[in-house]
């Protein structure tokens, strides 16, 4: 592999190269390796992983044009190396994170202390939309509200930042294990010489988190994969997540309440179902409690919820603790529930409902990225370096009839990585998702699904935008 | 237990993978009289696709048994197989069918063996990446053959990939109780064309009739080189040794469906009708009954099939939930 047109940019983070050039020592061998491949060798390696990926139709769907069109995630067969040391940090500060972000939830849908104490604006909280009030004093098995958590972490100059915690439905922890299988195949005697750390296990993790979160008194749950069906776009996850528990995998139409007890459609009748992994955004679950039209959910379902009959996983109602107003505020609550000082920093973050902050986001909208607060995949976000005058104007005048629903942040030198792009290795910006799960105790395993931003000078990472995937190689000690 | 959603998938997967494979063989079969055969042929062998499909051809209706004319007979062979096989508006067409298989597959792909669908996709992606123009221009039976053969591959694979389980069953029942449809209106379809009194010219074509059904070998280890309508009918409705036979398909689905759980809708109704056909369909109809008689029989099974698939899908599908039995 030749990295002789690999560019270096003081400013940008490189998880390969130092500033000087020199491979980091955790990347040696990696280096090392790629260096002895011929551009031929490596091609054939790409090919064959992006052809596994298209022949076990390891897909994606898209939507916005004429028809949903069904593609596969471009993973670049170049893993990214985390160091056991870089792991252990990301570990220990996504887990105290998490365990913050629960004892938020269950406070601020019980006695509320955390308002009252003036960490949070009522206000903010109450008018998220993510906040539900249906779960008001409501109590979650183990206090577990967030059972699976998929934050997105980038790297600076400055080191790890949390960018934001996916705690309604996180995706892609079927790519952290597909990406592992394609590029541990393709590349065995370096992953074998690398002492890599598994993931594959993560199905049986996460089986034993949703088992000890199951009713009470059941030792032996049911356990079903609730999707929204075949078109949402990670119906593959939810059709590998299903098999690597040893779940059903329900629709709505196949569920049904009685009694305050859910039971699935089976051809012997009506089966018992004791915990649902929910892949379907609270707004569907229910179209008794929340929205009426959703054919998604199930009429009934957080009544059997509340009354202890079924686990939902992840409670409806987490979502306000990754709003994006709520966001720049975890720092604070970690402080407030644990007493600690956070591990993992934000990303310095404006909240534009603040009349100052609003000011000094309209006043730099050129230098900054504009998120909607409720706002995901990359949609309604405005990267100002890369807008148009006229598009940067469109968006102040959205931005000024509702600051409230804003936030702003500097635009981040994510840190890149090398990628084989037409043949040559080219750094390209990448984040991390490591998924944490949390039943009676908190578990990660090693690894996570590395998004790229495939397209030179882009820095946003999304599927839906064009990003791609990594395999990453968590080094053991 | 399966999910009744699930099962269902199943049972349509094995229709339209049955379905896919028997459009194969057709065109495969149809592909290969236009090297040689009169062109009346070649129309009658059109004439029993599009009627056993209950289909109308594109176009003008087939100028059968009229036209003489070569470069007619290919053009519109051209159309028609096009219309047959990547044909997206037409419901019937092999792409359709493969798609729709995949579909099904899609939704149960934590039912079925990694290897199935692995399988099942690849033939997917062989088979989209054709066009008619390319397969036109060398031997398009070859390419038929193998789309037949990568449907053979996915069975041998589901035969010795898949778990045993419910949505073994329903896989089972969907594929022959489907099989056993289309023989019924394959047969049907000779017998209109043959009483048509069209036959003349071309003979009825009985020997293309075997061959589409895979049974030209073992008629002639049973019967020699003379083909006798009677024989060749006998042999693909009632012998219980050939693979593709009526009453074969019937017995095994019949079995499938025996071996799946009692379901909360009408399963012993539907084991009944099942059973019934079974009955129907074996040992070697007496009182050697005339052509005529014999599609009268046909079409009296064909009614039986259409129940029993209702009831399937109301035994273990569609019943009422008020009453249904909650574990």
């Amino acid at each position: 592999m030749d990295f002789g047109s690999y560019e270096l940019d003081a400013a940008v983070y490189d998880e390969m190269f130092l500033p000087d050039g020199t491979p980091r020592e955790h990347s040696r061998a990696l280096h090392d390796a790629l260096r002895g491949l011929s551009t031929a060798e490596l091609a054939s390696i790409q090919s064959r992983v992006t052809h596994s990926f298209v022949s076990e139709g390891i897909t994606f769907t898209v939507y916005g044009s004429e028809e949903a069109e069904e593609r596969i995630i471009p993973i670049d067969c170049v893993p990214r190396i985390v160091s056991a040391d870089e792991w252990r940090l990301l570990e220990t500060g996504l887990t105290q994170r998490v365990r913050a972000v629960n004892r938020f939830l269950a406070d601020v849908y019980g006695d509320a202390h955390v308002l009252a104490d003036g960490v949070l604006p009522e206000d903010l909280v109450h008018g998220c939309p993510q906040y539900r009030p249906e779960m008001r004093g409501f109590s979650a098995p183990h206090g577990v509200w967030a059972a699976i958590c998929g934050s997105d972490v980038v790297r600076t100059n400055d080191g790890f930042l949390v960018l934001e915690d996916n705690l309604r439905v996180p995706s892609g922890v079927s790519y952290m294990i597909a990406n592992r299988k394609a590029v541990k195949s393709s590349l065995r005697r370096l992953y074998r010489r690398c002492r890599v750390r598994e993931v594959e296990h993560y199905g049986r993790l996460l089986r034993r988190t949703l088992v000890e979160l199951a009713p009470e008194g059941c030792h032996d749950p049911r356990i079903a994969l609730l999707t929204p069906g075949v078109h949402n776009s990670a119906f593959y996850e939810h059709v590998f997540l299903a098999h690597e528990i040893g779940a059903e995998l329900v629709e709505g139409r196949d569920l049904l309440t009685r009694n305050g007890l859910v039971y699935m459609r089976t051809t012997e009748g009506l089966r018992r179902v004791d915990v649902i992994y929910r892949r379907v955004d609270d707004d569907f679950l229910d179209p008794l409690v929340f929205r009426e039209d959703s054919l998604l959910g199930v009429a009934g379902l957080l009544e059997a919820y509340r009354l202890g009959g079924v686990s939902l996983v992840n409670a409806p109602g987490t979502g306000v603790a990754d709003d994006k107003s709520v966001y720049p505020y975890v720092p604070d609550l970690i402080r407030y529930y644990l007493g600690e000082d956070p591990l993992l920093a934000n990303v310095p973050t404006h909240i534009c409902r603040r009349p100052e902050d609003l000011e000094l986001t309209l006043d730099n909208l050129e230098n900054l990225i504009v998120k909607q607060v409720g706002g995901s995949g990359g949609y309604g976000m405005l990267v100002g370096p890369h807008a148009t005058p006229a598009e940067r104007e469109a968006y102040a005048k959205e931005l000024r009839a509702n600051p409230a629903g804003y936030i702003s942040q500097p635009v981040l030198e994510l840190s890149s990585a090398p990628c084989v792009i037409d043949g040559r290795a080219q750094p390209r910006r990448v984040d991390l998702r490591p998924f944490v799960l949390t039943g009676r105790e908190t578990r990660l395993v090693p690894g996570a699904f590395s998004r790229v931003a495939l397209r030179e000078g882009s820095l946003v990472v999304n599927s839906s935008q064009g990003g791609g995937g990594k395999d990453v190689w968590v080094l053991d000690e | 237990m399966i999910l009744s959603r699930n099962a269902e998938d199943l049972y349509w997967m094995g229709r339209y993978l049955e379905r896919t494979e028997h459009l194969c063989r057709l065109l495969s079969c149809q592909v290969e009289t236009l090297v040689d055969r009169p062109v009346r042929e070649i129309n009658f062998g059109w004439r029993r696709i599009y009627d056993s499909l209950h289909r109308r051809p594109p176009g003008p209706e087939l100028a059968f048994a009229t036209s003489e004319d070569d470069d007619y007979t290919l053009a519109d062979s051209f159309t028609l197989a096009d219309d047959l096989t990547f044909e997206s508006a037409n419901p019937d067409s092999i792409r359709n069918g493969l798609a729709c298989a995949r579909e099904n597959a899609r939704q149960v792909r934590h039912r079925i063996s990694s290897e199935m669908w692995t399988c099942l996709n690849a033939a997917w992606l062989r088979f989209s990446a054709r066009t008619i123009d390319d397969i036109w221009k060398t031997a398009p039976e070859a390419f038929y053959v193998a789309v037949a053969r990568d449907l053979d591959t996915f069975s041998g694979v589901a035969q010795t990939t898949m778990y045993r389980d419910e949505g073994w069953r329903f896989l089972q029942l969907g594929r022959f109780a489907e099989r056993a449809q289309l023989m019924i209106a394959l047969l049907l379809a000779q017998l209109a064309l043959v009483r048509e009194g069209r036959e003349g010219a071309v003979g009825g074509d009985w020997p293309g009739l075997l061959r589409i059904c895979q049974a030209l070998d073992a008629y002639a280890r049973c019967h020699g080189a003379e083909i006798s309508a009677d024989r060749v009918l006998d042999l693909l409705v009632t012998d219980v040794l050939l693979p593709r036979s009526l009453c074969r398909a019937v017995e095994m689905a019949s079995g499938a469906l025996n071996a799946a759980a009692l379901g909360p809708g009408p399963t012993a109704e539907a084991r009944q009708t099942a059973h019934d056909l079974a009955q129907a369909t074996r040992g070697r109809w007496s009182g050697r009954p005339s052509l005529d008689e014999r599609a009268d029989r046909l079409r009296r099974l064909q009614q039986k099939c259409r129940t029993l698939h209702d009831l399937v899908l109301a035994a273990y599908v569609g019943y009422r939930v008020d009453g249904a039995p909650a574990r």
